[in-house]
């Protein structure tokens, strides 16, 4: 019996090329694997023709999915390769890591290898930098010691670049075991719990008369699995471990994410390179730089093939002098950078992007096992014959058009989910009928989707029980409103419906009428697509009404005694309710609105702004005519008044309504008279806020004015102007008229 | 009784170091080097000989970047320098090529006035008119000098060449030869020679070279010096090395000077102060680290020829003002800017902020 013990490097195409070679020498009867035992009912999709690499095994915890852990592999993964082995050629295959069982029950924050939780602040950064400065990698110390700038490098050329098959393993394990040795330990639990759990597996596997045993693990891992300690030890280590409910399941990976740190803690910073390195091992830098000239060439950047040829010579000639076997990743780059980029480093951030990371997206088999949820989204993507693609992708939808509403619907549904798989851009064609969506999906979605599974099996269902949850958790009726505008057009039946009930609860609770203004103006919208849309229209009617009245009832009040800045805000508002109601074209409420607005400008201390807007929408819906309006311009305007009130006043009125001006003779004249009333100094005083008002309308308008200025500087107006018809005259016409016309 | 010489070049101020390394040497040399490519690497980084013979560092700076200057040179490609102003380009292009060939000095100054003749040949008028083209009459520029003995010319100033000057050289890059059409001959190079140019990637109103001929380079960005710590080791070298040269008795004390200097000029460089937390304005100059080092000489200067001998805030004042300072208007309000919000507020800085006031 024996047993090999490969120590490699997780993605390291030259690890995954010795441990093939080393299990076609060694010929297994079973394949141990540093990794979760929990995936090992999943292998079987390894070598399913539609699974393509990269791909990754998620494990997480049914009611917390947001609590998971991912094992990305890719093509040139050892363990990948190995799975493909045992599975092609019919030998077990044991994933022997400490089950995820209990190292998902364990306290969520600190597990290493979780997704890195969100490093957004800075100052998590900064502590995350400090730590690993700490625990610097021990491979630091002999790529130190071999005068490498890093032990990436120092590992790339030391065993994934050589070309020697099994004698590498033993060198790996020499070099692990000094340093394991030498090294201060890290005293890590987990790290001791789980290689306890591999020697268990070990230990069983050896129980169970297998005879060539091959154990794949991480280079680390290789001395604490050499030297068994007492099996008293490990299982003493092993009791009691908390435990968690689990499920496993394989979902498409990126190559970008690959360079993350995940599921073993190493994460790879050139999963493109290591690609064509697993693809190409012969390549002495030849085809890598031809590549890399590709690219620049597709971004309009001119590369000859002299430019190959010099950057390879380059690329040799610095291996040369540093003394390594075969031109590195660092070599390439240099050469690249030197010859293709002027010593640029700018244009090498398109190879690092397209070639050295790659984008490459992995996909999953249909039929392999999936959260309901997931499937459900896959099915609905599928039949609108859309793709969860990693490219971006432009789609505009025509709401009219079933297939387009239901696409819209599925977008809305997942915004609301916080998938933001979809997000809508503004979309420039005037109707409401189109809508254009930005599609960009990431794994990192896939963990939003699972976090909801709990709220249902199908996105439809989950949505309307995170909307419900969601809504009963809103406190303010601004958040109510938020989530309204985001959830009515997903078209969700009973979701909406207890979002309106909240929402008509906290609009009973609040006394604050502009957020009522707010609160109005989706929902007239929806009341209006409600065609389109198939919203429940009677519902939303039902609070539009209710709402509605409790907004013009707080509206005379919430006017008066504000400052100029809330008075802004307050117009606004109002001219955009007014818009609205005009829309909504409903008399009973069109009226009730004209009603609200004559008793808000029948009190005294309503802000002038205020004032002068409510007048406009009175002028415009016809409820005062031109007198009426002269009359309260004149009083708006009268010297009694301080001059900031008048112009705020005239603000309020003429602001966008250059036409009023132009064409209403008397409202010209009495603030023409007033401004030629002013006093120099109070014209100074005033002309900041005129000029607020007249700046906003366009240059004809400007220029309209301007003649009308020049023309009636007087006073006097145009059309007034007597025309001498000396009728006796004029009747004599009338005959002949009458004859011609035939009358 | 010989006068004594300003500034030796680089292969005779360092000829111990090249005949220590040329005894180590043991790796393969290119065609006409004296030294091995690894070997001159070692010259310009510094280092411990095996014999225990201390090198000194020529480039402080990354070890990669002369890795790959070196290694352009030996693949015979054309070596051009890039950077901002002060960034060691001639200082390396000198070196490289004293260690590569040990000669130095076959330097074309690149300035706008400079004709085809001064790089490729010019005649003997007197010969040519008695004697018709002979090859006698050709008078040899430093280029052909170095083709036919295998040498490394330098070409300071690539860019300030007229493009049409700029032009002849794609010949000699790429074919390695250079024709005579008068005589119906040509020049051939033979092994070891090569171009070294530097150019600046600051100044405006030059000639941007031709896709032809920048093809013909491998070009290496010289970087300002990333930390301060760098950056003061270059100023001290430096300004120890000239000290040296005019005899000017060193103070004990200058590092801590050379900090300050290199602080206010990396401060200013990158509109940031070094705690990261005010900003500031950049003024129009560079503010390399050359300036940095004149600065300091300056200072020594005035120290010991007018002063106690050791240098005070006030020697460096004027200097450094005089290089913040080169638009009258707007790199004033820089510095005045930058005395008030960051030299007064720093503890054991008021003398310089004195100094500095009293001079703007």
């Amino acid at each position: 019996m024996s047993m090999h013990i490969l120590g490699i490097r997780h993605h390291g195409p030259g690890s995954a090329r010795h441990v093939l070679e080393a299990l076609n020498a060694i010929k297994p009867d079973i394949i141990l694997i540093e990794g979760p035992p929990e995936g090992e009912q999943m292998l079987q999709w390894a070598i399913h023709e539609d699974m393509k690499p990269p791909v990754a095994l998620l494990a997480y915890v049914p009611d917390d999915p947001q609590h998971a852990v991912f094992y990305p592999f890719s093509i040139f993964s050892p363990e990948w390769q190995a799975i493909r082995y045992g599975l092609e050629n019919k030998k077990p295959l044991r994933f022997i890591d400490m089950p995820l069982i209990h190292k998902l029950a364990e306290k969520p924050a600190a597990i290493e290898g979780e997704l890195p939780p969100n490093l957004n602040s800075a100052e998590l950064i900064e502590e995350h930098h400090q730590l690993q400065k700490i625990f610097k990698n021990p491979l630091s110390y002999l790529a130190d010691i071999a005068g490498f700038e890093d032990e990436e490098e120092w590992w790339e050329h030391q065993f994934e670049l050589s070309q020697h098959p099994v004698e590498v393993f033993t060198a790996v394990e020499e070099a692990m075991t000094s340093l394991r040795e030498s090294l201060p330990q890290k005293n890590d639990l987990t790290e001791q719990i789980r290689e306890a759990f591999m020697r268990r597996g070990i230990r069983t596997a050896e129980r169970e008369m297998y005879t060539e045993i091959v154990v794949i693990c991480g280079a680390w891992h290789v001395p604490a699995l050499r030297s068994m300690p007492k099996q008293k030890e490990d299982d003493l280590l092993l009791k009691n471990l908390p435990k968690t409910k689990v499920e496993t399941t394989w979902i498409p990976w990126t190559s970008d994410r690959l360079s993350f740190e995940s599921g073993y803690g190493a994460g790879v910073d050139s999963p493109g390179y290591y690609k064509h390195v697993w693809e190409n091992p012969e390549d002495d830098g030849t085809r890598w730089l031809a590549h890399a000239a590709n690219v620049f060439r597709n971004h309009k950047v001119d590369i000859s093939s002299a430019h190959i040829i010099e950057a390879v010579r380059l690329a040799n000639a610095l291996t040369a002098i540093r003394g390594l076997s075969r031109a590195g990743l660092k070599e390439l780059n240099e050469a690249t950078q030197t010859v293709m980029c002027m010593g640029d480093t700018v244009p090498m951030h398109l190879v690092r992007k397209e070639l050295i990371v790659g984008n490459e997206q992995g996909e999953v088999p249909e039929g392999a096992p999936q959260v309901p949820i997931q499937r459900d989204l896959e099915q609905q993507v599928k039949t609108m014959r859309l793709k969860l693609s990693n490219d971006e992708k432009i789609v505009s939808l025509d709401l009219r058009e079933p297939a387009g509403l239901q696409k819209s619907i599925l977008f809305h549904r997942l915004q609301v989910l916080d998938v933001e798989w979809a997000k809508q851009q503004f979309t420039s064609g005037k109707g409401t009928f189109k809508e254009e969506w930005r599609l960009k999906w990431s794994p990192e979605l896939t963990i939003n989707l699972l976090e909801k599974a709990p709220w249902g099996n199908t996105v439809e269902a989950a949505c309307t029980h995170y909307l419900q949850h969601k809504a009963s958790s809103c406190n303010l009726l601004s958040e109510i409103t938020e989530l309204a505008k985001k959830s009515l057009p997903a078209d969700l039946h009973e979701g909406i419906e207890a979002v309106m009930k909240r929402m008509d609860e906290l609009a009973a609770g609040t006394t604050d009428t502009s957020m009522l203004m707010d609160a109005f103006k989706p929902l007239v919208q929806v009341s209006r697509y409600g065609n389109v849309r198939q919203t429940d229209q009677e519902t939303v009617s039902v609070i539009l009404r209710s709402i509605f009245y409790r907004m013009i009832a707080g509206l005379p009040i919430s006017t008066s005694g504000i400052d100029e800045e809330a008075a802004a805000e307050i117009a606004e508002k109002i001219k955009s309710v007014n818009n609205s109601i005009i829309f909504l074209d409903e008399d009973e409420l069109k009226s009730s609105w004209i009603e609200a607005l004559l008793k808000t400008i029948a009190i005294k201390q309503v802000a002038p702004l205020v004032h002068g807007a409510c007048c406009k929408i009175l002028y415009d819906a016809k409820h005062m005519d031109a007198s009426q309006t002269g009359i309260e311009f004149s009083k708006a305007l009268s010297t009694g008044n301080d001059p900031s009130h008048s112009a705020a006043w005239l603000e309020g009125f003429l602001k966008d309504a250059a036409t009023i001006l132009i064409l209403e003779d008397d409202i010209w004249n009495i603030t023409n008279q007033w401004i030629e009333g002013l006093t120099p100094e109070t014209f100074v005083q005033v002309v900041p806020l005129l000029r607020r008002t007249f700046s906003a309308y366009n240059s004809a308008e400007k220029s309209r004015l301007a003649q009308k200025v020049k023309h009636n500087s007087s006073g006097t107006s145009a059309a007034k102007q007597n025309y001498a018809i000396n009728k006796e005259r004029a009747k004599r016409v009338l005959p002949l008229l009458e004859k011609i016309l035939g009358i | 009784m010989t006068q004594k010489i300003l500034r030796q070049s680089a292969e005779q101020q360092f000829a111990l170091e090249i005949e220590e390394l040329k005894k180590q040497d043991k790796h393969t040399k290119p065609a006409n080097w004296q030294l091995s490519p690894n070997a001159v690497v070692n010259y310009l980084m510094g280092g411990k000989l095996n014999n225990g013979f201390e090198i000194s560092a020529k480039y402080i700076g990354n070890r990669r970047l002369m890795e790959i200057a070196v290694a352009t040179l030996a693949t015979d490609r054309a070596l051009l320098l890039y950077g901002l102003p002060g960034t060691a380009k001639s200082w390396v292009s000198e070196h490289l090529a004293a260690a590569i060939t040990g000669d130095s000095n076959l330097v074309i100054q690149g300035t706008a006035g400079i004709s085809e003749e001064s790089v490729r040949y010019g005649w003997n008028y007197a010969m040519l008119l008695s004697a018709g083209p002979v090859a006698e009459a050709v008078v040899e520029t430093p280029v052909m000098r170095a083709m036919k003995e295998g040498k490394i010319v330098r070409i300071e100033e690539l860019t300030r060449i007229g493009s049409d000057v700029q032009d002849s050289l794609i010949t000699i890059l790429s074919e390695k030869m250079l024709p005579i059409p008068e005589l119906n001959q040509q020049v051939q190079a033979i092994g070891g020679f090569n171009v070294i140019a530097t150019a600046n990637n600051r100044d405006k109103g030059v000639n941007d070279l031709s896709s032809a001929l920048k093809r013909r380079f491998n070009t290496v960005i010289l970087p300002v010096p990333t930390s301060v710590d760098e950056e003061v080791e270059i100023v001290q070298q430096r300004v120890t090395s000239f000290s040296k040269v005019i005899e000017l008795p060193i103070q004990k004390s200058i590092t801590e000077e050379i900090g300050r200097i290199v602080t206010i000029f990396r401060e200013l460089r990158n509109g940031v102060s070094s705690d990261g937390k005010t900003k500031l304005k950049s003024p129009t100059g560079t503010l390399s680290t050359a300036e940095a080092i004149s600065v300091m000489n300056n200072g020594l200067a005035l120290a010991y020829h007018f002063g106690d001998g050791s240098i005070k805030a006030d020697d460096i004042a004027s200097g450094v003002i005089g290089a913040i300072v080169k638009d009258p208007v707007q790199d004033k309000i820089v510095m005045q800017e930058y005395m008030e919000t960051v030299l007064k507020q720093r503890d054991g800085w008021k003398d310089i902020y004195r100094a500095c006031r009293d001079i703007i």
